[in-house]
């Protein structure tokens, strides 16, 4: 299902079904006027009775003042996102499993020594979250402070302008995972291995599936912050000279911007220790990819901290009694 | 404006009807049939733009009405009385005329940005004792550069009047209108209001435009410049890929007549029909403020009389009290 009907005759960014208007750059999308040829005079007949029909502002659409039928007015076009293309999962329940048990055992030192025998599997639920996957290009100009070239001041004005290209950057979406979770896990996934199919059921489990809880309006200005940050970032890394930079301000042209609505597989992972639910989320596509919480052992963090304390300690009336 | 009016011929119940020229849509004062012209674009006698896009109404007349009476009753102080025996219900809801605007601005800069740095120095001052010593202290001063450069963005969503009574500024003062909610045009939305055609064309339009346009981008500079202070001394704009469509807003506008020093004066009272935003230009009667600054420096003058030959009989009296 694809609601994308043709690009920008201005910005080339896609145009999606029902948009009046560029949401880019502004520009008006073609329309199929009907222009009279001959002076008419007309009327708007009610449907229904048949007496003559004036446009209501309450309703927001004509409205028949005898009947009380509403005539369906063209709609206005904010529909929530629809998800288009799905990952499949490559991880299985079982892998899923053992690399939860193999990563609380190497949780290092300051984890309790039992935390891959102690802890208890309570639930396992395959899941796909949501989010916007998208390209585009932009011209962008940009001003700046940075290190380089300055005088008397730490800082010197810079300005500059680059073409920028942006491949699938991803938006999350998603309520149920954080937004740190989401920074995990975006690596793992294969974009190219998406299918307009979406998956409902893995290894006798029912795929829980999130919907985008947005509309497409709140989706644009979602994904234009997300490519803001993303071109000022890269100025900010790249293009602006000297080692430290300030009061980056960019601007982008942008054009060509392509956005893909898709999911994404993961293991919602939930195991007790010590009465105590813990959350992890694994990738469905790379069972590696592991982020979550576990416990810390307090015993050991304090036992290593007093050490220290005692060792510097040590070392201060050495010098003290040194002088 | 033009004096030619227009006679059409009732669909519903066959009187003919007068409007204005401009106005192209009305309603029949003898059955209440709404009626909509469609005239031939350019021909002779026709109209010379035909509406791309529509914005309906969706504050009730109720609503008007009420607003129109609060803000009546706000500045009633001051208003000559004409004026507050007005009939609010006369309060009429017209589709007028603007041009939305969008292009492609780059501009060139040159400006000066302030960096600031700190420097101790010495100076020379006296003691408590009258000794002539020597101090430091730490200092802020700013250092200017120069820098040039270019700024690229998309001027959209700028809306400038297309009709001859409504000027630009006053259009202003109800702005915005939410052009998310724009709608192509079509008769159904005009049906039973009253609406008029663009009588200022898409050459003035434009140069209007442009010169908001140009505002526009001047803010956008100033916030755009890095370092601690900065003013830009010079910037020249190119506007490209540029595009205007003519669009029907929906205001609710009052009007009422009021003598003044012998001739008539106009009130004119507009309120978004989307929003509800109201502006009107407060009619003041110089007599009426007259006596109110009179009135107000008697109580003043009143007050401090009161006071002095209070103190004077001494029945206030300040620090007596030690004695």
């Amino acid at each position: 299902m694809s609601i994308e009907v043709g690009t920008c005759a201005r910005c080339s960014c896609e145009i999606e079904q029902g948009d009046l208007r560029c949401a880019i750059c502004g520009l008006a999308t073609p329309a199929t006027t009907v222009t009279a040829d001959t002076l008419r005079v007309s009327v708007l007949r009610c449907q229904g009775c048949g007496a003559a029909v004036s446009y209501d502002a309450a309703h927001r659409a004509p409205a028949c003042a005898f009947c009380g039928s509403v005539m369906e007015n063209e709609e206005l076009v904010d529909p929530p996102e629809q998800c288009e293309l799905h990952l499949p999962f490559t991880v299985t329940r079982k892998q899923a499993s053992a690399a939860l048990k193999q990563w609380l055992g190497s949780r290092g030192f300051f984890r309790p020594s039992d935390l891959a025998h102690g802890a208890r599997l309570e639930k396992l639920q395959p899941i796909s979250w949501v989010g916007w996957v998208f390209a585009a290009r932009g011209l962008a100009t940009w001003a700046a402070d940075s290190n380089q070239g300055s005088h008397r001041s730490a800082w010197a004005p810079h300005s500059g302008e680059a073409n920028l290209e942006f491949r699938s950057l991803l938006v999350s979406a998603s309520r149920g995972l954080k937004g740190e979770e989401v920074d995990e896990l975006a690596p793992s996934y294969a974009l190219s291995s998406a299918d307009s199919k979406p998956i409902e059921e893995l290894d006798g489990l029912a795929v829980s599936i999130e919907s985008f809880d947005v509309q497409r309006s709140a989706a644009r200005r979602r994904i234009s912050s997300a490519l803001e940050a993303a071109a000022r970032n890269e100025i900010a890394d790249h293009y602006v000279p000297g080692s430290r930079v300030r009061n980056v301000h960019v601007s982008v042209l942008l054009s060509h911007l392509d956005t893909e609505r898709m999911s994404f597989p993961a293991w919602v992972l939930a195991y007790r220790y010590k009465q105590k639910l813990y959350r992890v989320v694994i990738s469905g596509q790379d069972a590696n990819t592991i982020t979550g919480a576990a416990p810390l052992a307090w015993s050991r963090i304090i036992g290593v901290a007093v050490l220290v304390a005692v060792v510097l300690l040590a070392i201060i009336l050495a010098i003290v009694a040194n002088a | 404006m033009t004096t030619t009016t227009l006679e059409i011929r009732c669909k519903d119940c066959g009187a003919t009807l007068t409007l204005p020229k401009e106005r192209f849509a009305a309603i029949c004062p003898y059955c209440a049939s709404p009626s909509v012209v469609d005239r031939p674009v350019d021909a002779s006698g026709g109209r010379s733009e035909r509406p791309d896009f529509i914005l309906g109404f969706h504050v009730p007349k109720q609503v008007a009405v009420e607003r129109v009476r609060a803000w009546l009753q706000r500045s009633r102080l001051f208003a000559p009385s004409a004026i507050r025996q007005a009939e609010v219900t006369d309060t009429q809801g017209i589709y007028l005329p603007a041009w939305i605007y969008s292009a492609v601005a780059r501009t060139g800069y040159q400006a000066t940005i302030g960096e600031n740095y700190t420097e101790v120095e010495t100076y020379t001052t006296t003691d408590a004792k009258g000794r002539t010593v020597t101090r430091t202290r730490t200092v802020t001063r700013t250092e200017h550069r120069h820098l040039s450069g270019e700024h690229a963005m998309y001027i959209s969503d700028l809306v400038v009047t297309a009709s001859r009574g409504l000027p630009n500024d006053e259009l202003e003062t109800i702005e915005p209108f939410d052009l998310g909610a724009l709608r192509r045009y079509t008769t159904d939305v005009v049906s039973g209001w009253a609406a008029e055609e663009a009588t200022l064309d898409r050459e003035t339009g434009h140069s209007t435009a442009r010169d908001e346009a140009m505002n526009v981008v001047g803010r956008r500079l100033a916030r755009f410049m890095p370092g601690d202070s900065a003013h830009v001394d010079h910037f020249e704009t190119a506007f490209s890929d540029e595009n205007i469509d003519l669009v029907m807003l929906p205001i609710w506008v009052f009007a009422a007549r009021y003598p003044h020093g012998g001739e008539q004066r106009t009130l004119r009272i507009l309120i978004n029909g989307q929003t509800g935003e109201i502006q009107g230009d407060l009619p003041r009667s110089i007599p009426k403020i007259i006596a109110g600054v009179v009135l107000g420096l008697l109580i003043i003058a009143i007050v401090v009389f009161a006071g002095m030959g209070l103190f004077g009989l001494g029945l206030i009296s300040f620090g007596g009290g030690l004695a």
